[in-house]
């Protein structure tokens, strides 16, 4: 297995899955997207590093959606202009203009699921950050503060925890009404905004003591083939 | 060099200075201490130095800041950062990216490094620290010592002639500590560096660094010179600011006001012991306090397990806690202590195991009745406080119990009275100072009575005089017959107040005793702990010095 899909640019690798989601919206027949869904999804699994386990468990997850649009989209379809022209499909026979649609938006899903997926999991977060800066004129104090911010997301989420241990132990009731869930959470909220600010202030201090200035700069990490991955494209 | 000129600053809104009429010269190369009690404008004067005030200041600051003829108020964001480096206190919040090569690259990358260059920096910059074999790792992976070290070789990277550093191992267990005080001293004594140290514990630091700068409550400078004459001069207002001296000096001070002790100049260092202290009596190295005669269990935890994550966080705790006691829980960094404590106090239940509460299993008691049995401090005291002024916050456990509005207000003063918080009752407990905080968390966890009390390293941040004040209160609760357990990693602590001392490493109690057999154990190092200084100096007088870690 090679890793050309990871090492590919991000930015690039953003903008294509963009334009292709944008122009399978265009498209009206089941096929090209039933036929775009497998080609990505091999090429996930043939350049692309994978966490294969949790891709397929995503992907089940979003298959089990997508069966229930089916049937919605059967199901609920507009009165059909040809109720003659019909189809078997699975026990029933029923409209094949409806059936052609309900496939047609189900494969659109699952083409938009794999190409989104095929982003998520091939994709250093840094690197893409750091790339949108890069060729997409991203500004690097928005840049980084987004890459800080994502480090913090564990953090808080472990203070939320803490704060809400510390106000069992001092006697605050487990909220049992909606009102009083609100209130618990307005509660939680100012020690844990503290918290927040804090801490941000204090790495926005420790960021500028390392010479961050917000200005331009050319990262280190970001040198990825960028030609290679228009070419490749 | 560094040249401070009659420095002023004042926060917006404050009427008094948080910093008045500053003046020091720091020489290149020259290494300083920076004290004094919490508040007195430490921090405050490490963003003044290396550039992020005034630009970043809501408020007034006067006076000139120079760094080799800079003007600091004059010079461009970042470009200070090529002079002064900083390594803050806390390990959490002073990176901004993901992983260590990362983070070091920030760095190079602000300054213009050339592409070509910044691979072989971060490995020189690593090598420093010893965590050359880190460079790919994710820095959420790392302990707190590594994650300290990593924000120093960030810093060194930069090749800054100056490096500040404030309160770097407040938050590291001794081991931690020691390794990285003695990673500071060689690279200071091999590249030259200026330093400045700010810390409340000074013990490892004095042995290489003479120079000492205090600062008053009001931010005055008191005193700069030597450390010696500094105390030889003014012990006992350093004391009385709640500046800690380092504890073998707090001792022969101790012992010489009882005339126990006799010295031509006081000792800092334990080499400096030998050489200056002429006598000391045996006495001032005995065990200090009495201890309680226990015989009833409160509080009994069987094979208690713990994992999250698939990560095996306790195994096979068993243990019995008696009232009253006064249990110290140590280990290392990451050693399980908090969860047992949680797990201990109820606060969550473990994967597997029984806990008894009064011969009663945990999860029989009601909640409610449960609180009124077991207080928790947290190390982090905002995160209890629920209410919008103090007298409130120790009112609202009582006003749960639905007591009359007379016995609580008898009740709300008497336990500010004995937390020391008096005239303090109509304050919000977020404008409180860091000790006061944690004195109200206290207070709001003993005002119901309750007969067992758990605190999570109550002593961190916070300066000396707070700390007595805390400790004072503490030994009066046990006296009074409560059963208190304590996350810490300050073995004097543990031989001062402690009658039973556990040791966690990796998840298993290794050690159960009391802290005497502790002490009297070989090479505590292997669980990141240290001995305490009363030991320390015992052993020093006797002699073969080699314990005391190097």
């Amino acid at each position: 297995m090679t890793t050309l899909l990871n090492n590919i640019n991000p930015s690039i690798k953003a903008i294509t899955v963009v334009i292709s989601v944008c122009l399978l919206t265009f498209v009206f027949d089941p096929f090209t997207p039933l036929v775009y869904c497998i080609l990505t999804i091999l090429l996930t699994f043939l350049f692309g590093k994978v966490a294969w386990k949790i891709y397929l468990v995503y992907f089940l997850v979003i298959c089990l959606l997508s069966i229930g649009m089916l049937w919605t989209a059967v199901a609920f379809a507009d009165e059909p202009n040809n109720p003659q022209l019909t189809m078997q499909f699975l026990f029933w026979e029923l409209p094949k203009e409806n059936v052609t649609v309900a496939l047609s938006l189900t494969f659109r899903m699952l083409a938009f699921a794999a190409l989104s997926f095929m982003f998520i999991f091939t994709t250093n977060m840094v690197h893409f950050i750091l790339s949108l800066m890069q060729q997409c004129k991203l500004p690097p104090k928005l840049a980084y503060g987004i890459l800080a911010g994502y480090r913090f997301l564990p953090l808080m989420r472990d203070e939320l925890q803490q704060i809400r241990a510390a106000h069992q132990v001092r006697g605050v009731n487990r909220a049992s009404s909606l009102k009083e869930t609100i209130q618990q959470y307005k509660r939680y909220a100012i020690p844990l905004l503290a918290g927040a600010i804090r801490k941000a202030e204090r790495t926005a201090i420790a960021m500028e003591s390392k010479g961050f200035s917000g200005e331009r700069i050319v990262p280190f990490i970001g040198s990825i083939g960028l030609l290679l991955s228009i070419g490749f494209f | 060099m560094i040249h401070v000129n009659e420095l002023s600053l004042w926060f917006e809104g404050h009427e008094q200075p948080i910093i008045s009429k500053l003046s020091f010269y720091l020489n290149a190369g020259e290494t300083m201490l920076l004290l004094g009690p919490s508040g007195s404008g430490k921090s405050t004067l490490t963003c003044c130095l290396n550039g992020i005030y005034p630009r970043e200041l809501d408020g007034i600051m006067e006076g000139k800041v120079h760094v080799f003829d800079k003007n600091v108020q004059a010079t461009k964001p970042g470009e200070i950062s090529k002079h002064v480096g900083v390594v803050f206190q806390d390990p959490e919040s002073q990176f901004c990216m993901l992983t260590v090569e990362d983070e070091i690259a920030f760095g190079l990358e602000n300054i213009n490094t050339p592409r070509e260059k910044i691979a072989a920096k971060i490995d020189e910059a690593l090598h420093l620290v010893h965590l050359k074999e880190y460079r790919e790792a994710t820095i959420q992976s790392l302990s707190g010592g590594q994650k300290q070290k990593l924000a120093l070789s960030c810093v060194l990277a930069l090749e800054p002639d100056f490096v500040i550093l404030d309160e770097p191992t407040a938050n590291l267990d001794p081991f931690a500590k020691q390794e990285f005080i003695q990673a500071m001293k060689n690279i200071q004594q091999e590249k030259k560096i200026g330093l400045i140290v700010i810390e409340h514990q000074l013990e490892d630091w004095v042995s290489f660094i003479q120079r000492a700068c205090i600062l008053s409550g009001q931010g005055q400078c008191i005193f700069d010179g030597s450390l010696t004459e500094a105390i030889t001069k003014n012990a006992p207002l350093l004391q009385s600011l709640g500046i800690a001296l380092p504890p073998i000096t707090e001792l022969v001070l101790n012992a010489s006001a009882n005339k126990q002790a006799s010295f031509t100049s006081i000792p800092l260092t334990y080499s400096n012991f030998s050489t200056h202290v002429s006598y000391l009596d045996q006495e001032c190295l005995d065990q200090p306090t009495a201890r309680n005669q226990n015989t009833n269990t409160v509080l009994e935890a069987h094979h208690l397990n713990l994992a999250k994550n698939k990560r095996q966080i306790l195994q096979q705790i068993t243990c019995t806690l008696q009232q009253p006691s006064f249990i110290a829980i140590t280990g290392a960094n990451g050693s399980g202590k908090t969860s047992l404590t949680r797990l201990l106090a109820g606060i969550e239940p473990p994967s597997t195991g029984y806990i008894y509460v009064n011969h009663r299993l945990l999860k029989h008691w009601k909640p409610k009745e449960l609180r009124q049995q077991i207080g928790y401090v947290f190390q982090n005291p905002e995160h209890q406080f629920i209410t919008d002024s103090v007298f409130e916050e120790i009112a609202y456990t009582l006003r749960l119990r639905a007591y009359s509005e007379a016995t609580i207000k008898e009740k709300v003063f008497h336990t500010l009275e004995s937390c020391q918080l008096q005239g303090m009752e109509h304050r919000h407990p977020y404008t409180l100072s860091q000790g006061q905080k944690r004195r109200l968390s206290v207070a709001t966890m003993i005002v119901d009575e309750q007969s067992i009390l758990f605190l999570d390293e109550p002593t961190f941040g916070q300066d000396a005089a707070s700390n007595r004040e805390l400790m004072r209160l503490l030994k009066e609760q046990y006296k009074n017959g409560t059963t208190i357990i304590m996350v810490t990693h300050d073995m004097d602590i543990v031989d001062q107040y402690a009658d039973r001392v556990i040791v966690l490493a990796n998840g298993q109690i290794v050690i159960d005793e009391t802290p005497d057999r502790l002490w009297e154990r070989p090479c505590l190092n292997k669980w990141h702990l240290n001995y305490p200084t009363r030991i320390k100096l015992k052993r020093h007088m006797e002699g073969p010095h080699d314990y005391i870690a190097k």
